[in-house]
């Protein structure tokens, strides 16, 4: 057999494709798929808030509770603010929760409402309290947002995946760990109608509860029009939208007729952690 | 964000480095085989010469270690993801395996054949816990045939 040298024309072995074209179509893929499954998470959030049950909810809540019991400051402020929320619930703001009151060390001048009816109340905002009306038409507003269901809607795309953990791995898993510890309590989400309607429902709860409505929007008119916006949380918004809040709130009650009336004081241990505080 | 910007740069040394390192390797591997077109590099066991005329016989081995490039092993990646070829690889492949063969016959010299000739590749470093540090080697042997004329 006689050997003829021959040149390969063509390298069969190694494809033609440019490897940036490559690039961009994987890389390209892989984003699209990301955007499309954070859509789909922000739209499952509406679908999935009315088909989660009490009990459901309750598990939920397990990614947070444990955190919240660490800095849980177990103190007369937290019965203070317990009492109020449970006078207010006893007759006016009936709910299917049993809120239990959380009060935590933060400058934050917010509260927040958690899955399975836990109310985070931070020590900034009973700072800035100086009656009791006006602190219970701040717990009335998220009384309002557990009212309906706003604290879930609130949560986000993490609810979904809340959610989802919580039905296939059980209540403790790491996921819901993971999403409990990275929540920033204070940034919870509410559109400007939760708010309205969560507004509404406090100054009902509060007209139900005391006769009058005097105080409800005093908190509103002490948030300064320079203050830090993170601070505020979602009673901040932004400060015409809180004008509107106040408009909104003094029109329903002039409608309504409630009356005004004498502002309740403090209670005792609320006033005194008020008086201490610098 | 600082881990962003040191991947992006890794992955442009990456591409910039791999693609120069490749262009020239392949251009050196084009230059040489043209050189060495003559000395027959085949696979069959033995060859028709009658024994009488065979002065020497040996083994010869070549063998090339080639390197993946961050570029390649993010773009691999991707490809464990979706599946489909592993284009990325395969220059290097063929690289290491062009390389070794060229490497082989260097060491035969001034054979006339080499036959029974094998390749076969390895991968380096594989194991390492740490990183993964791709390495492709491709290792030629066979035996190298000087025939009297």
């Amino acid at each position: 057999m006689k050997f003829t040298a021959r040149r390969i024309p063509t390298n069969v072995n190694v494809s033609r494709t440019h490897p940036l074209r490559e690039f961009a179509i994987l890389a390209g893929g892989l984003l699209a798929i990301a955007v499309g499954l954070y859509l789909a998470l922000g739209l499952a959030v509406d679908l999935i808030v009315p088909r989660i049950s009490m009990n459901l909810e309750k598990k939920l809540a397990g990614a947070f509770v444990g955190r919240l019991a660490e800095s849980d400051q177990a103190s007369d402020a937290t019965r203070s603010v317990q009492a109020i929320v449970d006078k207010l619930q006893a007759r006016c703001a009936l709910l299917p929760y049993t809120i239990t009151v959380h009060v935590q060390p933060a400058d934050a001048v917010n509260a927040a409402a958690l899955p399975g009816g836990h109310m985070v109340v931070f020590t900034g905002l009973l700072e800035k309290m100086t009656s009791e009306n006006e602190l219970a038409f701040v717990l009335a507003h998220e009384l309002g947002h557990f009212a309906h269901r706003d604290h879930l809607r609130g949560l986000g795309r993490a609810l979904v995946l809340l959610t989802v953990s919580t039905v296939l791995l059980g209540a403790d898993n790491d996921i819901n760990g993971m999403i409990g510890q990275g929540m920033q309590l204070t940034e919870l989400n509410f559109s400007r109608t939760q708010e309205t309607r969560a507004d509404e429902f406090a100054l009902e709860t509060l007209a139900c509860h005391y006769g009058h409505v005097t105080g409800a929007t005093d908190f509103f008119d002490k948030i300064p029009a320079e203050a830090d916006p993170g601070r505020f949380g979602h009673y901040f918004a932004s400060h015409p939208q809180n004008r509107r809040r106040i408009d909104h709130l003094k029109t329903m009650a002039r409608q309504r007729g409630y009356p005004s009336g004498d502002l309740r004081p403090l209670p005792a241990d609320l006033a005194a952690s008020d008086a201490s505080s610098p | 964000m600082i881990d962003l910007i040191v991947f992006l740069t890794l992955l442009a040394l990456g591409y910039g480095a791999g693609t120069w390192a490749e262009k020239r390797h392949y251009r050196s591997i084009a230059q040489r085989e043209e050189a060495t077109i003559n000395l027959p590099a085949v696979t069959l066991k033995s060859v028709a010469v009658p024994e009488d005329n065979i002065r020497a016989s040996r083994l010869v081995c070549g063998s090339a270690v080639i390197s993946v490039d961050y570029f390649k092993r993010i773009l691999a990646g991707l490809r464990n993801i979706f599946g489909g070829k592993v284009k990325s690889y395969e220059s290097l492949v063929d690289r290491a395996r062009r390389e070794a063969v060229l490497r082989m016959k260097e060491m035969a010299g001034d054979a006339t054949v080499i036959v029974n000739v094998r390749i076969e590749t390895a991968a380096i470093g594989k194991q390492s816990r740490r990183k993964n540090i791709g390495c492709l080697e491709a290792v030629a042997y066979g035996t190298a045939l000087t025939v009297a004329k």
